[in-house]
């Protein structure tokens, strides 16, 4: 019992799919599920590169051992050392004692960290070093901090595959499909694809950058990622979004409404702005409910467009906590270079909306305020309907004189 | 040792006293009485070659000691205060940047002439944001070429106005502090250079102090004085030297105090007794003459320490801080002395009792006198206090605003413009709040600014604001000196608040105290005729033409004839201005854990002052997170 599929010539898919694991690095929800791929290549050695989580184990061995159909395994190379890809090199070095492990200083750090023993048996690469395992001979290329600091790529010279460790993956599981060109990437997979890049690698925008400008010079045939689908054609179009994410520039010219309201009257006011907005010809509006979405969408969705409008209640005299951990998350992963927009409520003293104007202005680089806002006074009435008119003016001529 | 001044330093005390006698003297309370600067004097004093005391023959100066300075400004205050510091800031300020900093060229082509007496000195460092901190310095110079371009305002600048030749400071390198200040010499007179607000002070009142607006400015790259960054160093550099000259002021309204005190208690009787027997005015004039010879020498000293090429940064504070401090106890003895005379205008001791306070504020509070003692005795304030440097440039006090400057066209057209974008922005004209309607619950307010002229010239204002259906307000100096309306009607920080919807600024130029009053209206309309007028700056629709032709052309754009009365208001907020804040620069990140060094804020842990560049940091400095060293950095500027 297996399930393997062939990437190109010498090379198999031998990974595994997860669908019951709820939430990814235990804070990301997955409805889609997620895999995590491992690649065995056959050639004069046999060669695997980086294994799968703990919970595949099992299953993952066998694809092993079915695609080995016999020989002896040569050599582990292990990309990236976080457990999902790394918790199942032990059980690998136990039922292959003559693999040695080929990786690099800080990564042979980690795993002495983790509790895995390899001693006599690691070979130790660094940027720029080659290994020639038969016909095929691969450059081991440093990736630091993409996300995390031992990460490398490996770079099939010979077929120019590239094993990209946690670059260009995605949540969603393959459920049988391996390759992007096998599945509608840009219908079904894209918003899965940004939510997994926005908040696992979104901090780490100059490190991409600099793995981008590397991988840059290399003729890059496929992209073999340790998440989500192989990428054999259209690379541009991946190539492109990354761009995009980690320079911190919107892919959409629109508005994202994220609302945080107790009552219904803030969702009431987002609604009446939102409205104002697409009558006045802006229609790329997405809204959320700040409460009842997880922070990772949001997180994505941010990336994705242009502008933003946050509508707050005034909670305990600050921004309501949601909203605030919403914030504090664009914060914490270097978000940058959008347009804000706001609207405040509170019944006896507002002050969501100064605070989050006040949050923006110095907590995320290069993000604008926009001058008007709603100011409601626990239900947006008659008076509000000059500022509201305002800001979505503001809303409409600052997205049309954008250009991306 | 022989604590005394030589016969030569009491020749020139000789001469320089027995000329303030003669020339000021006289006319010292109407001097201060009109805020007038004695500019023909000044002229004649310079004519005598004691502009120039302390500096080489070979440059035009008298070629004397540090000393001879001293008792120059000692003598002149003791008669005018004011007086007493326009040499100080010629001599200490304006000039001695130059003489210590400058290239020979420029010494040829500036110092010459300031110690000659043909040109006067100014020295602009001080600004709204930027008092006792340097730091926070926002003025800018940006290299274009060959030139410098210059942007920004200082304020409270000793001589301003009636300099010729200033020393300015500006930020040459954002982003970094104090070590991205430099120094220029900029001359009276060059295009954009204005100078703003006469200030209306307490005392020293025949001194000139200004505000110098700076408006895109092209200052020649040769008049960078010293090198790019060296600016904070040549501030703090001159400002040691300067604190002798107000030591030495404060030591001069001291002694003049002292003097009439003694003269006033040997001629007044009470008791059928001059007031001099009564031992309690003995003692005030034995604590005074005490007091008054500690500071001398305090004072010489310094001077004597700076002569020799010792250091005496400290000494020169201890003069500054002692000299001022008892000069206000010795000017508050004396008016004592002089009881209910004393507190009339045009006595002497009633002018000293104002003139010496300001000897305690200014070239650095007597509070940071105490700081530069302290660091001199105990080193530098620890690292863990230092403010980081201030890495967000400040935009306009109101605001973002639309700016829209109205230029072109005639101006009947500019007016016309102006008026379709206001009802555009949602002003109806129709209606109309009563002209004294109380400025913080107005809708509306036209307000007039010196700018506005002659007294008959405020019609023309009443006329606009009962066309624009608003109630009528004005600048502080207009209702306070110039009494065109009452004080309750004049708008600023220090008075009414203005939080309407549409303010429209006629003549007003644009102080800080005026803008703050207003950064919350809605809508600010400037009309001024110079474009260089921080009000346009501030405002989002800004006519540059006279107030006499653009006010009438107004008033009769907006006339609906009798207005109706207004419904309740209803706020507008301020309309849009994108202004995309600047990219963060010279950040770097690491590649073992992607922690940021962010200069403003420098690393604490690792002993790195704020303000220090990437470049700058040690060799042996590590990633303060990881421990990753400093080469495995890379820029986190995302740039293509």
């Amino acid at each position: 019992m297996s399930c393997v599929r062939k990437v190109t010539e010498d090379l198999y898919w031998v990974g595994v799919n997860e669908k019951r694991l709820h939430l990814f690095e235990n804070i990301h929800p997955i409805p889609r599920g997620v895999s995590y791929n491992s690649y065995l290549l056959l050639d004069e050695k046999t060669v695997l590169f980086d294994t799968v989580d703990w919970a595949g184990c099992r299953e993952f061995l066998n694809n092993v051992k079915e695609v080995l159909n016999g020989r002896p395994l040569d050599y582990l190379v292990v990309n990236h050392m976080e457990p999902d890809h790394a918790a199942s090199m032990e059980e690998v070095l136990l039922r292959y004692p003559e693999c040695k492990v080929i990786s690099n200083e800080k990564a042979f750090m980690f795993m002495h960290q983790f509790g895995f023993h390899v001693e006599d048996r690691k070979e130790e690469v660094k940027e720029g070093d080659t290994k020639t395992f038969g016909k095929h001979t691969v450059t081991f290329v440093a990736a630091p901090m993409v996300h995390w600091p031992e990460a490398m790529v490996t770079f099939d010279t010979t077929n120019g595959v590239l094993f990209s460790a946690d670059a260009f993956g995605s949540f969603g599981s393959l459920d049988g499909k391996l390759f992007a060109d096998e599945v509608n990437f840009d219908r079904d997979w894209i918003d899965d694809a940004r939510r997994y890049f926005c908040n696992i690698v979104g901090k780490y925008g100059p490190f991409v950058q600099l793995l981008l400008k590397k991988a840059g010079t290399v003729p890059i045939k496929m992209f073999c990622p340790l998440h989500g689908p192989v990428w054999r054609n259209d690379l541009g179009y991946y190539l492109d979004k990354h761009d995009k994410w980690s320079r911190y520039e919107p892919e959409e010219k629109g508005v994202l409404v994220l609302y945080a309201s107790m009552y219904g009257n803030t969702e009431a006011a987002a609604q009446e702005l939102a409205s104002k907005i697409c009558d006045k010809g802006v229609t790329n509006v997405a809204m959320y409910d700040v409460s009842n979405t997880h922070v990772s969408y949001l997180v994505a969705e941010a990336f994705k467009y242009s502008h933003i409008v946050l509508a707050s209640v005034t909670y305990n005299l600050g921004i309501y906590p949601v909203m605030y951990d919403f914030l504090h998350h664009l914060k914490a992963l270097n978000f940058q270079k959008r347009t804000f927009g706001i609207i405040e409520n509170g019944t006896w003293a507002i002050k969501s909306g100064t605070l989050m104007k006040e949050y923006i202005e110095e907590e995320l680089k290069e993000c604008t305020v926009l001058g008007a806002q709603v100011s409601v006074n626990s239900s947006a009435d008659e008076t509000n309907a000059p500022e509201f008119e305002a800001l979505a003016d503001a809303i409409v001529q600052s997205v049309q004189k954008l250009e991306l | 040792m022989f604590y005394a001044t030589s016969k030569e330093h009491e020749e020139l005390r000789a001469k320089v006293r027995e000329w303030v006698e003669k020339e000021i003297k006289p006319i010292a309370f109407m001097l201060d009485k009109n805020n007038e600067f004695p500019r023909e004097q000044i002229k004649a004093f310079g004519k005598m070659g004691l502009l120039g005391i302390p500096y080489p023959k070979e440059y035009g100066g008298l070629g004397k000691d540090i000393i001879s300075y001293a008792i120059a400004v000692e003598e002149l205050s003791r008669v005018d205060g004011g007086t007493g510091v326009i040499l100080s800031a010629h001599v200490s300020l304006g000039t001695y940047p130059i003489f210590a900093f400058g290239t020979e060229e420029q010494k040829k082509k500036y110092l010459v002439p300031l110690a000659k007496g043909e040109k006067l000195g100014a020295f602009g460092l001080t600004e709204p944001n930027a008092g006792s901190d340097a730091g926070g310095t926002e003025t800018t110079a940006e290299l274009v070429g060959d030139h410098y371009i210059l942007n920004g305002e200082k304020i409270f600048i000793t001589n301003g106005g009636e300099a010729d030749t200033y020393v300015v400071f500006a930020v040459t390198t954002p982003g970094i502090g104090t070590r991205g200040i430099s120094a220029f010499i900029v001359e009276k007179g060059w295009e954009g250079f204005t100078i703003g607000d006469h200030y209306d002070k307490l005392g020293i009142r025949s001194s000139a102090t200004a505000q110098l607006l700076f408006n895109d400015v092209k200052v020649p790259k040769e008049n960078l004085l010293g090198k790019e960054g060296q600016g904070f160093k040549i501030a703090m550099n001159t400002l040691d030297g300067g604190r002798i000259g107000i030591a030495a002021q404060a030591l001069g309204i001291a002694q003049g105090a002292y003097e009439a005190a003694v003269e006033y208690a040997k001629d007044r009787e009470q008791f059928n007794a001059p007031i001099a027997q009564l031992q309690a005015i003995q003692f005030k004039i034995a604590e005074m003459a005490t007091k008054i010879r500690a500071a001398r020498f305090l004072v010489y000293s310094a001077a004597e320490l700076k002569e020799h090429h010792e250091p005496y940064g400290m000494e020169a504070a201890m003069a500054k801080k002692y000299a001022s401090d008892i000069c206000l106890e010795v000017v508050n003895d004396a008016l004592q002395i002089f009881g209910g005379n004393g507190y009339l205008k045009g006595m002497e001791v009633e002018r000293f009792y104002r003139d010496a306070k300001i000897c305690t504020i200014y070239e650095g509070t007597n509070e940071i006198q105490n700081v530069v003692i302290a660091s001199h005795i105990l080193g530098k304030a620890a690292k863990a206090t230092a403010a980081p440097a201030k890495g967000k440039k400040k935009g306009p006090i109101t605001g973002s605003r639309k700016k829209m400057i109205l230029k072109d066209g005639s101006a009947k057209e500019r007016v016309q413009t102006l008026v379709e974008a206001l009802k555009a922005d949602g002003h109806d004209f129709t209606v109309g709040i009563d002209i004294n309607t109380p400025i913080i619950e107005a809708e509306r307010v036209v307000s007039a600014g010196r700018g506005i002229g002659s007294k008959e010239n405020m019609k023309l204002v009443t006329d606009l604001a009962a066309a624009a259906g608003a109630a009528i307000g004005s600048s502080r100096p207009v209702a306070e000196q110039l009494q065109y309306l009452p004080l309750n009607r004049y708008v600023g920080m220090s008075g009414q608040k203005f939080t309407g919807n549409l303010y429209i600024a006629c003549g007003i130029s644009g102080a800080g105290q005026h803008l703050k009053g207003i950064k919350d209206a809605a809508t600010i309309v400037a009309i001024n005729s110079n474009a260089n007028a921080p009000i346009f700056k501030n405002a989002d629709y800004g006519i540059v033409g006279d107030v006499n032709e653009i006010l009438p052309l107004l008033t009769k754009a907006l006339d609906t004839g009798a207005k109706k009365p207004a419904p309740p208001m209803v706020k507008m907020k301020k309309a849009v201005v994108d202004e995309p804040k600047p990219a963060p620069v010279g950040r770097y990140v690491c590649l073992g854990c992607g922690y940021e060094y962010i200069p403003e804020l420098g690393d604490e842990e690792g002993d790195v002052r704020p303000g220090t560049s990437y470049k700058e940091l040690p060799e042996d400095w590590i990633c303060p997170d990881c421990g990753e060293e400093k080469a495995n950095f890379i820029p986190s500027s995302n740039e293509k």
